[in-house]
């Protein structure tokens, strides 16, 4: 008995041992700042004295990065893109959160963050904003929403929160048209019957752009054929129901949503009613390429520009993709970097940013490529040149709106 | 042949050895702690707020595990807990939108709580079927309710919520300490200071000899799940004070870390006479610190497989010292 207690004390020994070598192999990440520049009210930007983007000299300027996803294709293209070229062109250090499942995660990872000396943040994780502007404002760490967008009650209530850089991200009406670009595109392509894949309704951006396909389609549900009534009854609806939906000359032959390891039968019934295309608002590539690829289906989605997506295009039979690229994320990096820098974008009433980014469309190998092979080299989309044109003293909220919206097609 | 004699163990040696073994959870917590002070100096963080942090973090899974020690002595399992943590808060949060009656959710929260609990303690009456096996069922149950009540009242935001400033006042760490000693106290009392908890005990670790002698389990059952949760409705009211919103991820990782923070506190999952109030408090807190330390130490995209591989290891080990105590040849005094 006693040489198990010796055991067990040498275990615990060891145990403590091992943290403390660990300790010795972490990062030796540098102590915060001393004058923080996130203590200084967005309010005062002349008072932070730094009209040019930070020199790679110096402590680097610290942002923490909330993420809900750290596999997808698309979550880790925008986080090669901040690591690997944002990076190495700016000092700044990334320092990022593990896998975000609910707001009290969220919560306590911008306080972690604050607790690491970190001067902002950027958001991909969606579980509770209004809570995580909260708690930056609470800690003095500047926020920003990457990739998604608030809505609008939120976005009115925070808008004029020093701490609150702003948003960039496709905004629901993007969302819609987004979906309608698509449902027009096999319209006009003479596709009459449509299979559709409504991926997580009623998550918001999916109802959007499902409501868009249809009116994309020339489709009306429930007798309606606006935005907002067709968005209203799919929530009330909780899905499409198949018998509610009229076009002419268009017929909807299938209709099913969820995840793609419990909805093998629904695809499967999609198949037999052997479509002209399977339309899909999100998920589609990720689920269903193989078995519509074996079934010679083309098929479209809203995703994003990844070497998967590249391969049904080129080699399978995904045909139109509407998606977001890795260096998307660029911009709203810049507005922070100005913000931490005291040089916060304001609109004329001194709001937060708010700018809808579109998805990019590619119907065809080469323009995929172009988005995608391109955009990850050492000359993304938002290169260190086009982002340097919204860093610094004397750029307005025109120039980052017109950054933002110009056409990168 | 010479015989060889064995000694039995002196009552004193006995009593010297389990409270040594009995104490290796409370010096694993304080190497933890201290470990994480290291950490967090060495890095040049800011220690108070980690602290802070690990607390806000931690009460609320010791609190609902402290809950779940009366159905774990019991022998028995409970996966539901997360789930009915997410749906007690979510009808909390639904009747204050409807009302706007602080009481009125806090009400509701405990009942619904209760309530859920013991719907699987007379479910598994009713059928006789084991108490874990209705458990499961209600953990899918739950969450479906719960879900759909989310995203139909959520709409565009994803999830629902109650206004921040409600229980912004409430959430203050002397608050949340006092709960928690609160709510310990009156399960320490109930556990050690009752025939509650000496029959639980009995019934954990034998069965059918404690229902031969007349303990009813069907009763100590109910009075474990009741207590489960009280344990429960004090962890849905803390995560709303957290933060005001509930959406269909919250609380979703309780149901497993009730586990490891049991065994990490020194407990036998099997229950019986060696079970303690106090190895979910312990346990608890010595979880989330051993992760905030993994998280510090190791960055980077792998940090978090690492970081699981590691606590796994840290489990295993946890359950190989605390088992040597079970391998005497002693009967538990």
């Amino acid at each position: 008995m006693r040489k198990s207690i010796k055991k067990a004390l040498a275990m615990l020994a060891a145990s403590a041992l091992t943290l403390t070598m660990l300790a010795g192999c972490g990062s030796t990440a540098s102590a915060p700042a001393a004058s923080s520049p996130a203590s200084t009210p967005a309010s005062a930007p002349a008072e932070a004295g730094q009209d040019e983007p930070a020199a790679p000299s110096g402590d680097p300027v610290k942002i923490g990065v909330l993420v809900a996803d750290v596999s997808g294709e698309e979550a880790l293209g925008f986080r090669s893109y901040y690591e690997n070229y944002i990076a190495s062109n700016y000092n700044v250090q990334l320092l990022y959160t593990d896998q975000l499942e609910d707001a009290a995660g969220e919560r306590a990872a911008i306080e972690k963050f604050a607790a690491q000396g970190a001067q902002a943040i950027i958001s991909f994780s969606s579980s509770d904003r209004a809570m995580q502007i909260e708690t930056c404002a609470d800690n003095e760490l500047y926020y920003a929403v990457a990739s998604g967008m608030l809505d609008d009650a939120q976005y009115e209530q925070y808008k004029s929160n020093p701490w609150f850089v702003g948003q960039v991200g496709p905004s629901m009406d993007t969302e819609f048209e987004a979906g309608k670009a698509m449902g027009e595109y096999f319209k006009q392509k003479g596709a009459t019957k449509i299979a559709m894949y409504g991926a997580f309704i009623p998550n918001p951006m999916h109802v959007y752009r499902a409501a868009g396909v249809l009116v994309g389609l020339g489709a009306t549900y429930g007798g309606a054929s606006d935005k907002d009534a067709i968005v209203g009854q799919i929530f009330g609806d909780q899905g499409i129901d198949v018998s509610k939906v009229t076009a002419d000359g268009v017929e909807l032959v299938a209709y099913f949503q969820g995840f793609g390891d419990t909805t093998t039968d629904e695809l499967n019934a999609a198949i037999q009613a052997a479509p002209d295309a399977f339309l899909s608002v999100g998920m589609a590539t990720t689920f269903f390429t193989q078995q519509l690829n074996t079934a010679g289906i083309e098929f479209s989605d809203i995703d994003s520009f990844t070497s998967g997506n590249a391969e049904a295009m080129a080699n399978g039979k995904l045909v139109y993709l509407a998606g977001k690229y890795s260096s998307s994320v660029g911009p709203i990096f810049a507005a922070v970097l100005d913000a931490v820098n005291g040089n916060a974008i304001r609109d004329a009433e001194g709001n937060a940013l708010s700018v809808s980014q579109s998805y990019l469309v590619a119907t065809d190998s080469a323009t995929f490529d172009k988005y995608f092979t391109a955009d990850k080299g050492d000359s993304p989309i938002f290169s260190k040149d086009v982002l340097d044109t919204v860093i610094g003293a004397d750029v307005s909220y025109d120039d980052f709106v017109a950054l933002v919206e110009a056409d990168r097609s | 042949m010479a015989k060889t004699k064995i000694a039995a163990p002196s009552a004193a040696s006995y009593r010297r050895r389990q409270m040594l073994i009995t104490l290796l959870p409370l010096l694993a917590l304080g190497v933890l702690f201290a470990a994480l002070c290291a950490v967090v100096s060495t890095k040049g963080y800011r220690l108070d707020m980690y602290l802070e942090i690990i607390f806000n973090e931690g009460v609320v899974l010791a609190i609902v595990a402290t809950g779940a020690i009366f159905i774990y002595t019991l022998g028995s399992f409970d996966i539901s807990l997360g789930a009915s943590t997410l749906f007690s808060a979510a009808l909390g949060v639904q009747t204050y939108n409807a009302t706007g009656s602080l009481p009125l959710m806090i009400l509701v929260i405990f009942a619904v709580a209760i309530g859920c609990s013991l719907l699987s303690s007379v479910l598994a009456s009713v059928f006789h079927i084991p108490v874990f096996v209705t458990t499961v069922a209600m953990m899918s149950v739950l969450s479906a309710i719960a879900a759909q009540i989310i995203t139909t009242y959520g709409g565009a935001l994803g999830g629902i919520s109650i206004p921040g400033e409600v229980v912004k006042p409430l959430d203050k760490p002397w608050i949340k300490i006092v709960i928690l000693i609160a709510f310990a106290a009156l399960c320490v009392f109930i556990f050690n200071f009752t025939k509650i908890g000496r029959r639980q005990k009995f019934l954990g670790g034998n069965p059918v000899c404690a229902q031969l002698t007349g303990i009813d389990l069907n009763k100590y059952a109910i009075i474990a799940f009741v207590m489960a949760g009280l344990g429960v409705g004090i962890g849905a009211f803390l995560t709303l004070v957290y933060t005001p919103s509930v959406n269909t991820g919250t609380a979703s990782s309780i149901g497993m870390n009730i586990i490891v923070a049991i065994v990490f506190g020194g407990m036998p999952i099997s229950g019986g006479a060696r079970s303690r109030i106090y190895a979910a408090l312990v346990g608890g807190f010595s979880y989330i610190l051993l992760n905030n330390i993994l998280m510090l130490l190791i960055e980077g995209n792998a940090g978090y497989g690492i970081s699981q591989i590691i606590s796994a290891v840290f489990f295993l080990a946890v359950v190989y010292v605390t088992g040597i105590n079970y391998r005497t040849q002693t009967l538990p005094r």
